[in-house]
């Protein structure tokens, strides 16, 4: 495409032989020396196939409740069997409980009679990949009558693993959604805010004043506890990403009113006034594409706060409800100190909620470095 | 300067109206009015027959002015709060809403306040420490553990505290403000030893992420400041590093730090929240929360009103004092 570009100008300018660098191939030579930008980059794609493609990830369905297996411990993966010889394929043992007579709680151990033999790229239950292609192939499994359970089972016996991964389409999404809304809301706000000035201007700016001094935390807190939870799920999911949304705007409508104003008095914008554009057109056309690059970074930094803030009313038991699943609502029943207590593997979903609010971080951090590639490095 | 305070204030005045007109619409979107649970709890609970409830909910409809237009019951909470800090009845407690925020407003304040405090000291010791060995091997471990204190939800740090006092060191009583033994008994200095263990886990919580903020302003700032050059000319008079640092640079690089102030304490505030609610520590926080779950409508409202108010205040508080340090802040 580019050496395309380079030769239709060429025959223009016949004296222009040097390759210019677009915009943006100067932001991506610049965003790829960052190395937590790259980390950063890696966590966010990593964490997003697989959310994507869980159902290929999760041995087992995660949906699917099974009592018996209620609260199993992480299984561990052997390669050395109990006569000590090595095993190249990796295998699990069955577990079994017993309950301590004396306390009545649960001792879990393996019996190490039989080993189950652990297999890649096996049938298994059928899903709908992408929800489109009818298919039953998954990263790994184990022979027939054993069980893995990398990370343990939840109180319905669902594995730990496979249900975090499919959470992680939920919690991601949202934030993803939560701040796409806010972005439309407060990009425009910001635009006409810095374009039109005057008591536009000072209007819309103590309008933002006072929604940046609610109470953010208590406010998302409120108006999520009032969602029925007899909602169906979609409408439960879409609502909190607009309560997120509510008082999240505010940041972006600042930003791109700082940048607008500053591009209102240059030149290209005085030539398409002096040429007769029309505001719409010159808000549109010139001065949006050149925040977008702005934009795009403000909403990485902003998702990590929608994660966070999904995951701690999940917990709470007022954001998502079940069947659907998020990070937060698998660590619900650890709000319980009894349950906390015997089965402390349910905070294990902790980890992906970090991993992504780091990842997030990292990229946005890379990406603000990078989106001003002509600025003078000290 | 005083033009600038009462203009502060006035804006103050305003934002407080609209979180209080906020607070009243939350409550009023659920479906079914105050009365009506009312009703509901008195037959479940107290097993009333429906008549009778349903005349006692009459009642409590003319007595709190229920049957008025809505807008009339917004200004009637307001005036009943301004005039007479009445801020409406707790179905849960059977208390007035008042004297509850009144008996547990200071403790979150006293806990949100300790752990700003503390995060402060700390970090701004850190950043301090840190910033001249930029890119050192302490320098990177402390803007690793930084990344990662802002990165790990505060309930789930409350969670594992939890874990670990209950579960390994086998404290019994972690969701109080005192041993049994102490809480009837008059302040000595073995019941402060005991609140102090009691109260040090939501400080620790709640006052971690902002350790993290604060040493990477600090850092940041005295990074900045390490490079002007009037620093390169003390160095040069010949000054100790430690005179140049501690005279020169530090205190020029404090500003931003209380300029963030503002935006400290609802963080603090939000930390003390998540922290108390999951510990279920007796201060304002899980009594909002439980308000949430019983739709204990004018707890939840008079709370939302609370945490606001804490907000500007605050917000005003970190203005004046940035105004009162740096001559260079035009009043406009």
């Amino acid at each position: 495409m580019s050496e395309l570009n380079q030769t239709q100008e060429g025959a223009l300018e016949p004296q222009e032989t040097e390759h210019h660098e677009g915009y943006f191939e100067l932001v991506w030579r610049k965003f790829r020396k960052s190395k937590p930008a790259i980390i950063g980059a890696v966590m966010v794609v990593l964490l997003a196939v697989l959310s994507l493609f869980s159902d290929f990830f999760s041995p087992t369905d995660p949906m699917e409740l099974n009592l018996q297996g209620s609260f199993t411990p992480p299984q561990r993966i052997h390669f050395v069997d109990e006569a000590g010889t090595w095993h190249l394929r990796p295998f699990t043992y069955l577990q079994y409980v017993d309950l301590d007579l004396e306390t009545f709680a649960p001792i879990w151990s393996e019996d190490r009679s039989q080993t189950y033999d652990l297999k890649f790229f096996v049938r298994g239950w059928e899903y709908k990949l992408l929800g489109l292609i009818p298919m039953d192939l998954h990263l790994y499994g184990v022979e027939e009558g054993g069980t893995v359970y990398i990370l343990g089972t939840d109180k319905f016996g669902r594995d730990v693993w496979g249900r975090a991964c499919r959470a992680g389409r939920i919690s991601l999404s949202m934030a993803l959604f939560g701040t796409l809304i806010s972005i439309a809301a407060g990009s425009v706000l910001g635009v006409v805010s810095g374009y039109y000035g005057g008591w536009i201007d000072n209007l819309l700016q103590r309008f933002v004043e006072m929604v940046r001094s609610f109470p953010q935390l208590p406010l998302w807190m409120a108006l999520s506890a009032i969602i029925p939870p007899t909602w169906d799920s979609l409408s439960i999911f879409v609502m909190m990403s607009i309560i997120f949304a509510l008082l999240s705007w505010t940041t972006l409508a600042r930003e791109v009113r700082g940048k607008v104003m500053a591009f209102r008095e240059t030149d290209f914008i005085l030539a398409a006034k002096e040429m007769g554009a029309s505001d719409a057109r010159i808000i549109f056309v010139h001065l949006y594409p050149n925040c977008l690059s702005h934009i795009i970074v403000v909403l990485t930094m902003s998702i990590p706060s929608i994660i966070m803030a999904e995951a701690f009313l999940s917990f709470l038991g007022i954001g998502i409800q079940e069947p659907w699943v998020s990070w937060g609502l698998m660590m619900h029943s650890a709000q319980n100190l009894e349950t906390l207590g015997g089965h402390p593997w349910i905070m294990i979903p902790v980890v992906f909620i970090v991993v992504a609010v780091l990842g997030f971080n990292f990229l946005g951090d890379g990406l603000r470095d990078a989106a001003d590639p002509y600025a003078i490095v000290r | 300067m005083i033009n600038y305070i009462l203009r502060r204030l006035v804006m103050a005045v305003f934002v407080l109206i609209m979180i209080s007109l906020v607070s009243f619409i939350v409550i009023q979107l659920p479906p079914g009015d105050f009365a009506q649970n009312y009703k509901r709890q008195l037959i479940n609970r107290s097993g009333m027959a429906e008549e009778d409830a349903e005349a006692a909910a009459d009642l409590f409809r003319e007595r709190y002015g229920l049957n008025d237009p809505v807008p009339i019951q917004y200004f009637n909470w307001v005036w009943g709060i301004v005039t007479r800090g009445d801020f409406g009845y707790s179905m849960s407690y059977s208390r007035d809403v008042g004297e509850l925020i009144a008996e547990r407003l200071p403790r979150t304040l006293l806990l949100a306040l300790l752990a700003h405090l503390t995060s402060s000291i700390i970090g701004i010791t850190v950043g301090i420490f840190v910033a001249p060995r930029q890119y050192s091997l302490s320098d990177n471990v402390a803007s690793f553990f930084a990344f990662l204190f802002t990165s790990v939800p505060r309930f789930w740090i409350a969670l594992v505290l939890i874990y670990l006092l209950v579960f390994t060191f086998g404290q019994q009583h972690v969701s109080s403000f005192h041993s049994p033994q102490y809480a009837l008994a008059p302040w000595s200095w073995a019941k402060l030893w005991d609140f102090i263990q009691h109260i040090w886990p939501v400080i620790f919580i709640a006052g971690l992420g902002g350790i993290a903020r604060n040493m990477r302003v600090m850092r940041g700032n005295l990074l900045d400041v390490l490079n002007a050059q009037y620093v390169t000319t003390a160095r040069s008079k010949g000054l100790r590093e430690s005179a140049v640092l501690m005279r020169h640079a530090v205190p020029n690089a404090m500003h931003p730090i209380v300029m963030n102030q503002g935006l400290a304490l609802p963080y603090m505030v939000q930390g003390e929240l998540q922290a108390a609610v999951v510990m279920s520590i007796p201060s304002i926080s899980p009594m909002f929360y439980d308000s949430l779950i019983f739709q204990d409508i004018y707890v939840t409202g008079s709370i939302l009103l609370m945490y606001g108010v804490l907000l500007v205040v605050g917000n005003l508080l970190a203005d004046i004092a940035l105004a009162l340090l740096d001559p260079r802040i035009r009043y406009s």
